[in-house]
């Protein structure tokens, strides 16, 4: 119980600290703008005016979901060690876990806030456009939710042994080549190379396949999901959040603070 | 562990690593340290010597690398029992987004100080730290002096029985050292265990019980002041009236005697086993006793003594 209560107590401070970022409300500027954007950019072209409206905002929504989760993400527990507030609060009656669990909590809160405003603004240029809404829609931004979780889970393992700049270069490297892993290991099973066809096999298992979460095709050409797909990759993407999350409390349980 | 000892840390040694390579650097030779129920502890030292790295490892944010350090009776890699301890950095830092009773919330819930009694709690610490006023200014607002005392605050607010001080003093004026002194004396009146880092040597002689030197990694000296040296070594300051030119420059020669004063009152510093010799010799050749008197080693003394290296042990 007294461990909830810190973990709570640290994600609301979180929260708090999180939304005052001025780069937060800079990358939520511009992905309304691009998602406002994307009605008049639809607007240029004869046919699919509303399958552009939507491919690009849920574009829009992905890409800097991901950009505001790793660069607030990245400095999420290094700035505690350099602002050194980390000194009053790990000598309260908390554990290091907690904190960890913590500040994910916060920031993932804060993710999901600012995913719930971008996609309002979403279904309402959707509306406004004329374009379809489905399940298929909520789907694809539930899903957004997930990768979002994922990557702050990876962004916060990083952030809470390094610096926010090398943070910052694990976290982006993890992010793309998550995206490519599908692809790499397509590429490497036509191979004629042993080697290039296994490397590219402990690639794909080695890192999260982001693309799991990407179902924008699907919503905006109408077309079924399966509820085991679905179920899939949010169990997929739980688990690499718990081990990206243990990796993150295991390295800062061995941290000085000096 | 006996029952009044609050704090007890038994050959404690930490290493670090100053880059990246395998080369370790010892900031703590094995030091020992008791503190006791309900005194207050002065923990001084240079810069540098190991102070607020024993003070890290006691409050769980460095982990040592041999011996053993406990408080309260449990081993300070433990997390629950923090609950009866509170502890105030040096130059403290805060969210300067959140008021001062916003702050004190905070560490209230991380201590799992119960909803019901919250706000309450945290106005009487408020009221306690003198910040009543100021209770709902933002503290990037506040003042060093105020933060220093909200940085006490929030190491109270859940009512603990010992309290750790980083350098509580450091970089304020004569008035908010002042304040911050009565503040711990009051503390300590209330009951609570107080252990002290400090360089301030005037502050430890006022407030302090007893107090540890660390010089270099190593306890030079623990006790009380009193009795820092040896009894054989104390000195006495024997001042005379009507003492003969003669005289003093006979007890300077015979007894090693330091001469002050100017007229009629000429004071005598010897050693003590001088003392009564000194004065019967004084008495033959005329003089007066106006008074003797044990001259009392200042801190400032034993702390210089034992950074030289004069001072080696405990005194416990």
């Amino acid at each position: 119980m007294r461990w909830f209560g810190a973990a709570v107590a640290i994600a609301a401070n979180t929260w708090r600290d999180a939304i005052r970022s001025k780069v937060l409300y800079v990358l939520l500027f511009f992905a309304l703008l691009l998602i406002a954007t994307s009605a008049t950019l639809a607007t240029l072209s004869y046919v699919e005016r509303e399958r552009i409206l939507q491919d690009v905002s849920l574009a829009a929504i992905r890409f800097f979901g991901a950009a505001i989760a790793i660069f607030v993400g990245v400095g999420l527990v290094h700035r505690e060690v350099d602002r050194r507030t980390i000194f009053t609060i790990l000598s309260k009656p908390v554990d290091r876990s907690a904190f960890i669990a913590g500040k994910y909590l916060g920031l993932v809160a804060t993710l999901w806030a600012l995913l719930a405003v971008m996609s309002l603004c979403f279904v309402l240029a959707s509306l406004a456009a004329g374009a379809p809404l489905g399940m298929a829609h909520a789907i694809a931004l539930g899903l957004i939710a997930v990768e979002l979780a994922v990557v702050v889970a990876f962004a916060t393992l990083f952030s809470s042994f390094s610096t926010p700049f090398l943070a910052g270069c694990f976290s982006l490297g993890i992010y793309l080549l998550g995206h490519l892993t599908r692809n790499l290991h397509a590429i490497g099973k036509t191979s004629i190379s042993p080697v290039v066809r296994e490397f590219t096999l402990i690639v794909k298992r080695s890192l999260p396949d982001l693309e799991a979460f990407n179902r924008t095709i699907e919503a905006v050409h109408g077309l079924p999901i399966s509820g085991a797909e679905v179920g899939w990759s949010v169990a997929m993407g739980l688990a690499w959040t718990f081990g990206f999350l243990l990796a993150a409390v295991m390295a800062f349980e061995r941290r000085d603070f000096r | 562990m006996e029952r009044d000892t609050i704090v007890r840390v038994s050959h404690l040694v930490k290493d670090f690593r100053p880059g990246f390579g395998l080369r370790r650097k010892r900031v703590l030779h094995g030091i020992d340290l008791e503190v006791r129920r309900g005194e207050i502890f002065g923990f001084v030292g240079p810069n540098g010597a190991g102070k607020t790295t024993t003070l890290k490892i006691l409050m769980g944010l460095i982990r040592a690398t041999e011996g053993e350090a406990r408080i309260l009776g449990h081993d300070v890699r433990e997390t629950a029992f923090r609950e009866h301890i509170g502890f105030a950095p040096e130059s403290p830092y805060f969210y300067d987004f959140l008021t001062g009773a916003e702050t004190l919330e905070f560490y209230a819930r991380l201590c799992a100080v119960p909803r019901a009694r919250r706000k309450q709690r945290v106005r009487e610490v408020l009221a306690q730290v003198g910040l009543a006023a100021a209770a709902d200014a933002r503290l990037r607002t506040y003042s060093k002096g105020m933060l220093q005392r909200i940085g006490i605050a929030q190491a109270i607010v859940h009512d603990p029985s010992v309290v750790f001080l980083d350098e509580p003093m450091s970089g304020l004026d004569p008035v908010g050292r002042k304040e911050i002194r009565d503040l711990v004396a009051q503390l300590n009146a209330d009951g609570k265990t107080i252990f002290m880092n400090t360089h301030i040597l005037s502050d430890v002689e006022t407030i302090c019980d007893r107090v540890a030197i660390i010089v270099e990694g190593r306890i030079a000296y623990q006790g009380e002041l009193e009795g820092a040296l040896p009894v054989g070594e104390r000195r006495f300051d024997a001042t005379f009236s009507a003492l003969s030119p003669e005289f003093a420059d006979e007890a300077e020669a015979r007894f090693g005697a330091e001469l002050s004063g100017r007229g009629e009152r000429i004071t005598l510093r010897v050693i003590e086993k001088h003392v009564s010799e000194l004065l019967q010799c004084a008495l033959a050749h005329g003089a007066r006793i106006e008074e003797v008197v044990p001259v009392r080693l200042g801190l400032e003394a034993l702390f210089l003594e034992a950074v030289a290296g004069k001072i080696q042990g405990d005194a416990r």
